[in-house]
């Protein structure tokens, strides 16, 4: 099976293509978010240079976030676009998934944040058994001072992942100094890591449907956004 | 600071001179009723920011991109019924990028507009005569101390 993997989700455009068990290329620009630009053309390229005519591609993959809302629907709807042309299936993949799968084997708990903006990040806590990643929450938005406190209950080891580091590894530091940070080449959504986890659901025959999937954007509930104005409180307290 | 204007070319000088000093980043409301000269006000600033596009409203499109000095986008949100559905455009990717904001009737979305940003208010002073104004410039957050700055 051979698959092309795409991610807009955040900063980094990036397209992977892979063939059973082996990556055979990969472009990733983390610069910038200019996927409307670049993306056709890495896409291009990446094809041209694996030489994969894309009607011989068996399927698709793509981010379906949280994140950047254009880059999102950048991502979406050009792998769909792909996919209805081409009559192949497509998959829809979290980044966080993605992003906490570049940790592989790490001990204790990944947890991938994702810059959300107004102080928030995008996250969900995970785990490695044995070879396989375990999502151990939901997928959140949430303030990182609640992300903290969720954290310092769990009273195991943590690794952070994502665009959040940037903003938010003092914060995280002080309150957790025993945390660790991905190192920087790991340290973005990598279209191999998206398309990896896609490609086995691909071949258990999961695939998603063209007109019904849509990007997850996650935002606070209308009534949880008016409890935290009235009383100040996060509606987890 | 209160500025009284009579006609619509010290309208567009005034968003001019605001433009000419504005920052990365920077958040524009720009409230007032229909016919008190928002756009031109707008205009102006886009003058400032060496922005050599034609504006118009977007009250169709919601936002209108250009390019200047800095990035500016252009937002009208008198369309809109329900702070979500700016939400829902990634209404915070514009406004918090390097680009300045300028968010005309920002008073509907209200809850959406950070802390920090100018608000200019305009309104009609019709006891002084059709054409004239009352211009209110405030800003909110340090970063914006520069305002202080302007004459007109």
């Amino acid at each position: 099976m051979k698959i092309l993997s795409i991610d807009s989700a955040t900063e980094a455009a990036s397209c992977a293509v892979i063939e059973d068990e082996k990556l055979l290329g990969e472009i990733t620009f983390n610069y910038k978010k200019q996927h409307s630009v670049i993306l056709m053309t890495i896409i291009d390229n990446l094809l041209k240079n694996t030489n994969t005519d894309i009607n011989t591609l068996d399927g698709f993959v793509v981010s379906k976030g949280p994140g950047s809302f254009t880059g999102l629907r950048i991502g979406m709807s050009t792998i769909k676009g792909l996919s209805q042309g081409s009559d192949k299936p497509f998959i829809s993949i979290s980044s966080l998934d993605a992003l906490a799968y570049n940790m592989a084997y790490t001990p204790g708990i990944i947890c991938p944040i994702l810059n959300a903006l107004r102080g928030n990040v995008y996250t969900s806590l995970y785990e490695f058994k044995r070879d396989a990643l375990v999502k151990l929450t939901e997928y959140h938005i949430m303030s990182i001072e609640e992300l903290l406190a969720l954290i310092e209950k769990q009273n195991k080891p943590v690794t952070f992942i994502g665009d959040g580091i940037n903003l938010f590894k003092e914060q995280i530091s002080n309150s957790l100094p025993q945390a660790f940070f991905a190192p920087a080449h790991l340290n973005l959504v990598r279209a191999s890591a998206l398309g990896e986890l896609g490609i086995k659901k691909l071949r258990e025959g999961k695939s998603d449907d063209l007109y019904n999937s849509a990007p997850i954007y996650i935002r606070k509930s209308q009534a949880e956004r008016e409890y935290e104005k009235r009383t100040g409180k996060s509606i987890d307290e | 600071m209160e500025f009284i204007v009579n006609n619509e070319n010290m309208t567009m000088k005034l968003g001019e001179k605001l433009g000419s000093v504005l920052n990365p980043g920077d958040i524009v409301c720009l409230d007032g009723d229909l016919g008190t000269g928002k756009t031109h006000f707008t205009k102006g600033v886009a003058k400032g920011l060496l922005i050599e596009d034609y504006i118009t409203s977007p009250t169709f499109n919601i936002v209108n991109e250009y390019n200047g000095r800095l990035k500016l986008y252009h937002f009208d949100v008198y369309r809109v019924n329900d702070p979500d559905e700016i939400y829902a455009i990634g209404f915070d990717e514009y406004i918090f990028s390097n680009a300045v904001s300028i968010i005309e009737w920002s008073t509907y979305i209200e809850e959406l507009i950070p802390k920090e940003h100018i608000s200019v208010v305009i309104e009609k002073l019709p006891e002084k005569g059709d054409n004239y104004r009352k211009i209110v410039l405030n800003y909110y957050g340090d970063r914006y101390n520069y305002v202080k700055g302007i004459k007109l």
